[in-house]
């Protein structure tokens, strides 16, 4: 395994900034355009757009083709939550060569225009400081790559009562090797020592 | 419990226990212990000779200690696997079992423990649960009344595999009880003992009651409840069941039995809530329905395996909603008890649930995991620059992840076993070590963005990725409305929140500053949110000896779910700052900025700051001049 950089201070920034309406969740509280054009004057910012909505297949789309068509090397989503759509924009610029660790979200809608409807104009310039934010950190963003480790393709539970022997029975029946370590000298936990057992009544062996 | 031991690619190892576990996802390397049990398992055949001719009885647990067996034994007589143990302890050396054993040869005294390892991909703890011990609670009496049992006992008593055939009788007399009073919650839901509900308690005092009603129809029989709790399916028809064969139910936690010390009958004293009344009856025998308490290893096993425990001391599930079966330990699943009392229904389907967790690592022969991991940089430990390692780092992380192999030996970070916290990243006093992703210079860039512009009104919120961030987003979602001059920046853990981001924000003139993660027992990183609260403690104390206004630094664990307070401390810290008038407040920062200078003498030493203070002046001059022009 390399050991993957910290940082790359040195690469020439080409970096698309998108900021997205989400229809009205966004657009009806700020003016997306202002922000698009106050990113356009941000260091290291080539290219700088709208759009209705990043996360459909035709905001990718856009995003996809303008990585290629303007060789951007870093991309900002200015849109919803990573908690939402993080996974859905590294996909998309993955899929477009770029890696996935190189695109940085600003989150102006659940943390920006929905908490903030009644100050319309302080929600823009948190928009746009929040892209900012995005944008300076891009400056440091380096590719990063999964880590990928081998594995043993073996098993091993830890207790045999019923919930312990249930595990390692199913893991045994898809193909699996199974150890299962029980500290008593018989497996069967709590339920070997019950009576019948609720709600069918059998017996619990 | 056969078809387990029967199965081909199924090793049962009984009487072993874990010793240790290392490694990580895919990697483990597991240490057992396996007891001697005198017996060589090939050999022997279950015939139970020795037990036969064992001279030697001693209580059997398997029994709860109502019933003896030999030095020489099994715990029942379908164990499994049917292998004789010998009780070293118990055993006398009269050797007549070796004798009985004959020509199979299968008893063995120099057997001894054996330490084996084994290399496996992905492990599931299912180590069940405990009974609460009711003899701590005197006015119940259970221990001096002879026919005070508990539900654990009665289980055993009524068995016909049990020690009296499933006759159940009164331990003073030998009589078949025939009024009997069952008391429910013992030691749960009691905030002396156990404040939770034992979950399955319920439905199983129902039951005993309903075996003993159709064994003999003539028993009276009483169960004692503060609550009936029969939430799933086919529970509550079964209670309607109990009620129509005529148990009685009577609401109301008893507060004391007192005993007839002539016939040892009982007498439970309670107040019947529904009824409204005081009540004193009397009783052949009580049964305590005592409370599911965790294993009295459990402290022990979750730092062998590396894993948390709640609050009450069971194991701690990555998430209680969204990923139940998972441990916070990639590659390490729960099943069962263990993770809090469940019953048998629920234990099974929980042990195919974390089996299908497992398998999803182990059906394939690599795993990827996220690379947002800690790195070091060698040239800068302590181990290089001073010769000693003072391995702050290691004793920071909560997964064991940084090895530290001699005091001359850089800290070095097994990568695969990082969760990327960044817990060790902040706790090192030399800066040695950074988190990708998550980089000094990353964060710096942010906080000078998002100060470059009138950073007097702005409130500075620092919040880990998986808590208030989440509860950040909670707040927008229900449109809480809260104040826009906070500028939230994100990190995964409150762990990563290294002073100098806290320092550097009120040198940049930060009007105030929210330091923000999970509630100590929803860490994502196990422990990483202690070490982020005791940080935040001594921030607190050290700003207020500077004068710093109450208010303009707060610290608050804000959970996922939390949007309302998410939205209301901003609004409160918003207040502090309204109260301030600006003058006063501008007074302050500056007047404080030399303290904080003092205090980062050494930030702009660190690996890429000052790359990013550098780029972030001309950021700063480029938002200055967009905003201008807007
Ligand atoms: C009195 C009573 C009556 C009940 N009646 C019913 C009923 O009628 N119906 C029902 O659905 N539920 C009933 N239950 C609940 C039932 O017992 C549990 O649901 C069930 O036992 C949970 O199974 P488990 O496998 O999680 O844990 P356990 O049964 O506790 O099994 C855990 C196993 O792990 C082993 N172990 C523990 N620590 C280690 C270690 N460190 N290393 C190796 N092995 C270890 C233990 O020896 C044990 O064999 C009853 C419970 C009680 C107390
Ligand atoms: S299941 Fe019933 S008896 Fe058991 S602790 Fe909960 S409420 Fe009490
Ligand atoms: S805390 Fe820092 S200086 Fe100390 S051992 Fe770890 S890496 Fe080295
Ligand atoms: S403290 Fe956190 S970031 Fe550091 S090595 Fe441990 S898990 Fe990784």
């Amino acid at each position: 395994m390399t050991q993957q950089q910290p940082e790359n201070n040195n690469e020439k920034l080409r970096v698309g900034v998108y900021v997205c309406h989400c229809g009205t969740n966004i657009a009806g509280v700020i003016d997306p355009k202002e922000v698009v054009e106050f990113a356009k004057g941000l260091p290291d910012v080539v290219h700088s757009a709208e759009t209705l909505y990043a996360c459909a297949d035709s905001g990718q789309n856009q995003i996809k083709e303008d990585i290629k068509k303007h060789n951007l090397n870093r991309v900002i989503v200015s849109a919803c939550s990573v908690r939402m759509h993080e996974a859905t924009f590294r996909g998309a610029v993955s899929e477009a060569g770029l890696n996935p660790f190189l695109m940085e979200m600003a989150n102006i809608r659940e943390q920006c225009t929905w908490a903030h409807g009644h100050d319309r104009e302080g929600a823009l310039e948190k928009a746009k400081d929040l892209t900012a934010s995005a944008v300076a950190k891009s400056r440091f963003l380096t590719s990063l790559d999964m880590i990928e480790v081998p594995v043993t393709q073996k098993a091993m539970v830890i207790g045999a009562g019923v919930a312990g022997i249930s595990a390692a029975l199913d893991l045994a029946d898809q193909g699996i090797q199974t150890i299962l370590v029980e500290k008593e000298p018989t497996i069967g936990g709590v339920m070997a020592q019950l009576n019948k057992t609720f709600p069918t009544m059998d017996c619990s062996i | 419990m056969v078809d387990a031991a029967r199965h081909p690619r199924i090793d049962v190892r009984t009487f072993t226990e874990v010793e240790k576990v290392e490694g990580f996802v895919g990697n483990f390397k597991v240490t057992l212990r396996e007891k001697a049990k005198y017996v060589i398992a090939d050999r022997c055949n279950g015939c139970g000779d020795c037990a036969r001719v064992c001279p030697i009885e001693v209580p059997n647990y398997f029994d709860m200690n109502l019933a003896p067996r030999k030095a020489a034994y099994v715990p029942m007589s379908q164990s499994v696997p049917l292998v004789y143990n010998i009780d070293l302890d118990a055993c006398i050396h009269c050797y007549k079992c070796v004798d009985a054993c004959g020509a199979l040869e299968a008893i063995d005294f120099s057997q001894e423990d054996q330490l084996v390892e084994e290399d496996i991909g992905a492990m599931i703890v299912a180590t069940g649960f405990s009974h609460f011990d009711p003899s701590v609670m005197d006015e119940y009496g259970y221990s001096r009344y002879p026919n005070v049992i508990t539900s654990m006992e009665m289980e055993r008593l009524n068995n016909s595999a049990g020690p009296t055939a499933g006759n159940l009788i009164r331990p003073s007399d030998n009589k078949n009880p025939q009024k009997l009073a069952f008391i429910n919650c013992v030691g749960s839901r009691d905030k002396r003992y156990n404040p939770s509900c034992s979950n399955f308690c319920c439905m199983y005092s129902i039951k005993n009651a309903i075996l003993l009603k159709q064994m003999n129809p003539n028993v009276d029989i009483t169960i004692y409840y503060i609550d009936i709790r029969t939430p799933s399916k086919g529970y509550e028809e079964f209670y309607d069941r109990a009620r129509e064969m005529g148990i009685h139910f009577s609401q109301g936690r008893p507060s004391l039995i007192t005993e007839d010390p002539e016939t040892h009958n009982l007498f439970v004293h309670s107040e019947d809530v529904t009824l409204g009344k005081v009540m004193e009856k009397e009783y052949d025998m009580v049964m305590l329905n005592q409370a599911a308490v965790p294993q009295p290893d459990q402290n022990h096993m979750s730092s062998v395996l590396n894993v948390a425990q709640s609050p009450g001391g069971w194991f701690m599930e990555y998430h209680p909603k969204l990923r139940p079966m998972d441990s916070p330990t990639d590659g390490v699943f729960f099943a069962g008890a263990c993770q809090g009392p469940k019953d048998i229904p629920s234990s099974v389907a929980q042990g195919s649930a974390a089996s299908s967790r497992a398998s999803r690592i182990l059906q394939s022969d690599h795993w990827e995991i996220e690379p947002t991991v800690a790195v070091v940089f060698p040239e800068r430990c302590s181990a290089t620059t001073r010769g000693r390692a003072c391995g702050i780092c290691a004793k920071a992380c909560p997964y064991g992840a940084i090895n530290i192999f001699s005091p001359e030996t850089p800290a070095e970070v097994v990568t695969a076993k990082c969760h990327g916290c960044g817990a060790c990243v902040a706790e090192c006093p030399e800066d040695a070590i950074t988190q990708l992703h998550f980089t000094d210079a990353q964060i710096l860039a942010q906080m000078r963005a998002v100060l470059a512009d009138k950073p007097e009104e702005k409130i500075l919120a620092f919040r880990c990725h998986w808590c208030s961030y989440g509860g950040a987003d909670l707040a927008g979602t229900s449109h809480f409305e809260y104040s826009a001059n906070e500028r939230g920046l994100r990190v995964m853990c409150s762990a990563r929140m290294d002073t100098d981001f806290i320092y550097e924000a009120y040198r940049l003139g930060a009007g105030s500053v929210l330091y923000s993660g999970c509630h100590p027992q929803d860490c994502h990183y196990i422990t990483g949110q202690l070490i982020g609260a005791k940080r935040a403690s001594r921030l607190e104390k050290i700003f207020d000896k500077m004068g710093m206004t109450d208010g303009r630094f707060r610290v608050e664990w804000i959970s996922a779910a939390e949007g309302d307070k998410y939205a209301r401390v901003l609004n409160e810290m918003q207040a502090v700052l309204d109260d301030i008038p600006m003058e006063d407040l501008k007074a302050e920062i500056e007047k404080l900025k030399p303290e904080m200078s003092k205090r980062l003498k050494k930030f702009p030493g660190v690996p890429g700051v000052q790359e990013a203070m550098d780029y972030s002046d001309i950021l700063v001059d480029a938002i200055t001049k967009q905003k201008e022009t807007a």
